[in-house]
């Protein structure tokens, strides 16, 4: 019985597929704009996961963000590693800085400083040049993103000089790191460089990067490095959230986002509702005659749903490529340098197919289950 | 032509309630179709005709009477068991056909046994026997706008008879064909839809397939007017719709 | 069936691909944000205090006797160095030597006047015996006709003018010996030597370079200090203070070899806590963070992995109960 149910529903081709296009084209709209939602958002979160080899955050205590962050005394550090549980701490400088291209232009550039020695704070992949160069006197090595905000796509910034604060800055490297929200430009040195480069202030240690020892809770730990030392402690997840919260309470991101998604389902509802009723509508002396004969509601009701089920698989098919073809397509590109599809997202949108047709589907099928079979005589 | 009741028809009063006031159909019919016969009901639009098939085939509830199909009171049942009943004990040809526009006639003529769960294979295998029964065999693979009309109604008696039901309700089945059509037509319901242990009922327009009547019952106002062989001369209806 | 259904079978197989690609597009572009180990690792306790109550410092090495800076008691032109970094000392061995010409000078003016003292000594007391003998002559005359009274008191004061000479060139000796002396210890301060025994850590002067002596002058110009142990001072935050249990070992690194790890000996805790002093290059530094100074002895078989002003980090022990 489903197979002819199919076939009724593919027979119609101009409504086969205005109803894949209408669930295609609000599984796109709601996937593509939920993912962007999301990776605008986890823009909040690069700073954060740039690093991949500390598992918690210290800072002091009225410290919010990455980018929100008052700076401690130096001997922080020493205090942070005298706590149970930690293997190592890593000072780690996040200040903002202008910088003098050659050109003589001014940018505005965050300047981090990483472990002197261990280079700990630097992300892992180096496109070109060596970490190692950071050993030089006044290396830095900058991230990808601003290389092509700075020089533009073409040129190679390796060897050029810049002037920070004064002093000399000479590039050594790129590194392959995500921007942030504000995708200004990363400069990358050493901890005791970078206070040469940041404007004098009283205090520079922004943040402690922190690795637990194995087999230490990192929550317990960061419980008590906080009762230890009165510096806050976060774990890696807990301050990725934190700058989402951040992003989330300060921009327009979620209010624009929420709009337009709201507007696929609404969207999706629209043409796949309307489509689906004229659809029915047409078939209802079929399903009449079907009813006379003595096809029972459940198995009508089956038919059904067996078509919103093809038409959401095929629609819903269509929709999730062309989104994650396009966060594909686009990678390259620096607004959407980092950009994925969270696996979360396409079952959110599955789910929102899902109601649509669920929705569509029970207010097109009453007139059918409430069609007296009778009315074939008539 | 007698054999046992196939159809009784008992006491059946039929009253449609709309908002503001009742409106009776039917006024009481005691009616016994006898298997093997092949029975017209013949009345003037608002007759109450199509209501009273509907009530014979279980599709529509009498407000009062009962209906027994081969001794078995339908309206007992509950509405489940009955929808299963008539997919098993009853068949339908419809004056629009009804064909599913978008499977070939084979598969239109599987229908009712596509909806008993008959497999597929098995089912359209039936479907093709009972049109080459009907001989339009040739026609199988061809879709319902493909097919002339007497061709989609043979398919639609093809339907009607696939799964070898016992009491056949005919709409019209000829009204929408030429004279030369609906005769063979009325042929092959003849020829299959009739036998010792069965009945067919037909609700109809056409004096031109009168000929073919076992039995007539005219109806006038919700009652039985006239039942015999024959139509009687001051009933003779007006035209062939 | 042989023809395939565009509607029913092509569209979904799409569909169904495009689900794929999808799920593929997904997974690859997922990012890993799993925690990894970096390729070095920054300074952590390792061995036996890792899993203990333990005290975090940062602290530099010094020579066990701290660091001396030496200075010059003399100004003038340096006239020759004689030694040169890394060279070991004993106490009293010359270091540099600032200009002695002066001295020499005034050394040999000083045996001049002393040789000139000498014989004007020499020539007054001829000069007295030549007034004794005449006045001895005129006294043992008796004819009284034979010697004027006169001439007597004349050569009475020629004896007592030739005693006085002499008792004048008398002093001029003793005052011209006075005076080489003093140009001799100015000879002998001109030379700078070790005030103990030790390492010369550094030289900050060149033959030909002027110094210059008293507070407030240049210098240092030599560093130097017993290296034999070697100290390290480390910082503990004021906070952590009462944590440290004094007197225990500390496990010291050098700064940037982690895995370099040595147990230090503990010597003394400064009594004075002290505004924490900057180790970052940065001269306007202010802090409002205090620290108190433990000075640990480095054993000697580390000596090589340390050098003198290195930064290190240390671990020290905590109270256990507190």
């Amino acid at each position: 019985m489903l197979w002819i149910a199919i076939r009724m529903l593919t027979g119609d081709r101009q409504k086969f597929f205005g109803l894949v296009f209408g669930i295609a084209f609000s599984t796109l709209l709601i996937t593509q704009q939920l993912t962007l939602f999301v990776n605008f958002l986890g823009r909040g979160t690069t700073a954060v996961y740039n690093i991949s080899s500390n598992d918690i955050w210290v800072m002091d205590p009225v410290s919010r963000t990455p980018d929100t962050a008052l700076a401690m005394p130096s001997t922080a550090l020493e205090r942070v590693r005298s706590v149970d549980g930690v293997e190592w701490a890593a000072p780690h400088l996040r200040e903002g800085a202008t910088v003098r291209t050659p050109d003589g232009d001014l940018e505005r550039v965050t300047i981090i400083g990483v472990d002197d020695t261990s280079l700990v704070g630097l992300p892992d992949a180096i496109i070109a040049g060596d970490r190692n160069a950071l050993a030089m006197p006044d290396s830095v090595i900058i991230d990808s993103v601003g290389t092509a905000r700075l020089f533009g796509e073409e040129v190679d910034p390796i060897g050029t000089r810049l002037e920070l604060n004064d002093r000399r800055a000479v590039i050594r490297g790129i590194v392959d790191a995500e921007p942030t929200f504000t995708s200004q430009v990363i400069l990358y040195t050493r901890y005791s460089n970078a206070l040469t480069y940041v404007p004098g202030a009283r205090n520079r240690l922004t943040f402690i990067l922190v690795r637990a020892t194995d087999g230490t809770d990192p929550q317990a730990l960061v419980d008590r490095i906080e009762s230890e030392t009165g510096l806050r402690a976060r774990t890696r997840e807990q301050f990725a959230r934190d700058g989402v919260d951040y992003l989330i309470e300060n921009t327009g991101i979620p209010l624009n986002f929420g709009i337009t998604v709201t507007l696929g389902f609404i969207i999706g509802i629209t043409i796949v509702g309307l489509t689906f009723s004229l659809f029915i509508r047409d078939n209802i002396k079929q399903f009449g005659a079907l009813k006379a004969i003595g096809v029972r509601n459940h198995m009508i009701r089956k038919m059904v749903r067996a078509q919103a089920a093809v038409v959401g698989l095929i629609g819903y098919g269509f929709g999730v490529f062309g989104a994650t073809l396009f966060i594909k397509l686009f990678e390259d590109d620096p607004t959407f340098k980092g950009f994925y599809t969270p696996w979360q997202i396409p079952l959110l949108s599955l789910f929102a197919v899902f109601v649509i047709l669920a929705i569509t589907g029970y207010f097109s099928l009453r007139p059918v289950l409430r069609v007296d079979p009778a009315e074939v005589f008539r | 032509m007698s054999g046992d009741i196939a159809v009784s028809v008992h006491g059946v009063k039929k009253s449609f309630v709309t908002a503001h006031h009742v409106h009776p159909v039917l006024h009481g019919i005691d009616i016994d179709v006898a298997a093997g016969d092949l029975t017209y009901l013949v009345g003037a639009s608002g007759s109450g005709k199509t209501t009273l098939v509907s009530i014979m085939a279980g599709i529509l509830t009498p407000s009062e009477g009962t209906v027994k199909l081969f001794g078995t009171d339908i309206f007992a049942m509950d509405h489940r068991h009955l929808v299963d009943y008539r997919l098993s004990h009853i068949g339908f040809i419809f004056q629009q056909y009804n064909l599913i526009p978008t499977i070939d006639a084979a598969a239109n003529a599987a229908v009712p046994l596509i909806a008993r769960g008959v497999n597929r294979h098995d089912a359209l295998a039936a479907g093709n026997r009972m049109l080459e029964r009907l001989a339009i065999g040739d026609q199988a693979a061809k879709y319902p706008h493909q097919l002339s009309g007497g061709q989609q109604q043979r398919v639609a008696i093809a339907r009607a008879l696939v799964h070898d039901p016992r009491l056949v309700i005919c709409d019209e089945p000829t009204a929408a064909l030429d004279a030369r059509s609906g005769r063979r037509v009325m042929d092959l319901l003849h020829e299959l839809a009739v036998g010792e242990d069965r009945a067919c009922v037909i609700v109809t327009h056409d004096n031109r397939i009168f000929d073919f009547a076992d039995r007539i019952l005219v109806m006038e106002d919700g009652l039985i007017t006239h039942d015999g062989k024959e139509v009687p001369v001051e009933e003779d209806m007006d035209g062939t719709a | 069936m042989a023809r395939l259904s565009f509607s029913r079978q092509i569209l979904p197989l799409i569909a169904v691909a495009g689900l794929i690609a999808a799920i593929v597009f997904i997974v690859t572009g997922t990012p890993d944000r799993a925690v990894t180990d970096p390729p070095e690792t920054p300074f952590r306790a390792g061995g036996e205090i890792a899993g203990k109550p333990r005290v975090a410092g940062a602290g530099v090495v010094e020579p066990s006797s701290e660091t001396i800076a030496i200075g010059t008691s003399l100004s003038g032109v340096v006239e020759a160095v004689m030694i040169s970094p890394g060279a070991r000392v004993s106490k009293g061995q010359p270091l540099f030597r600032v200009d002695t010409r002066s001295a020499r000078a005034r050394i040999r003016e000083g045996d001049a006047a002393i040789a000139s003292a000498r014989a004007a000594i020499a020539e007054a007391r001829n000069a007295e015996a030549t007034a004794a003998r005449q006045l001895a002559l005129y006294r043992s005359v008796e004819d009284a006709a034979a010697v004027s009274r006169a001439e007597v008191i004349r050569a009475e004061g020629d004896a007592s003018s030739a005693r006085a000479r002499r008792q004048v060139a008398e002093a001029e000796l003793a005052n011209a010996r006075a005076r080489r002396a003093s140009a001799a210890t100015e000879l002998e301060r001109s030379t700078v030597r070790a005030p103990i025994a030790g390492e010369i850590l550094g030289v900050d002067v060149r033959p030909g370079e002027t110094v210059t002596a008293g507070p407030g002058a240049g210098g240092p110009y030599v560093l130097m200090g017993e290296t034999n142990p070697l100290h390290v001072r480390i910082d503990i935050d004021e906070d952590e203070v009462g944590r440290v249990a004094i007197g225990e070992a500390a496990v010291v690194s050098p700064r940037g070899e982690a895995d370099t790890r040595v147990d230090a000996r503990f010597v003394r805790a400064e009594p004075l806590v002290v505004p924490k002093r900057s180790l970052t290059n940065q001269a306007s530094e202010r802090v409002d963070v205090r620290v108190m100074q433990l000075i640990f002895a480095l054993p000697d078989e580390a000596a090589g992995d340390f050098r003198v002003g290195q930064q290190v980090d240390a671990f020290i022990p905590a109270k256990v109960d507190r």
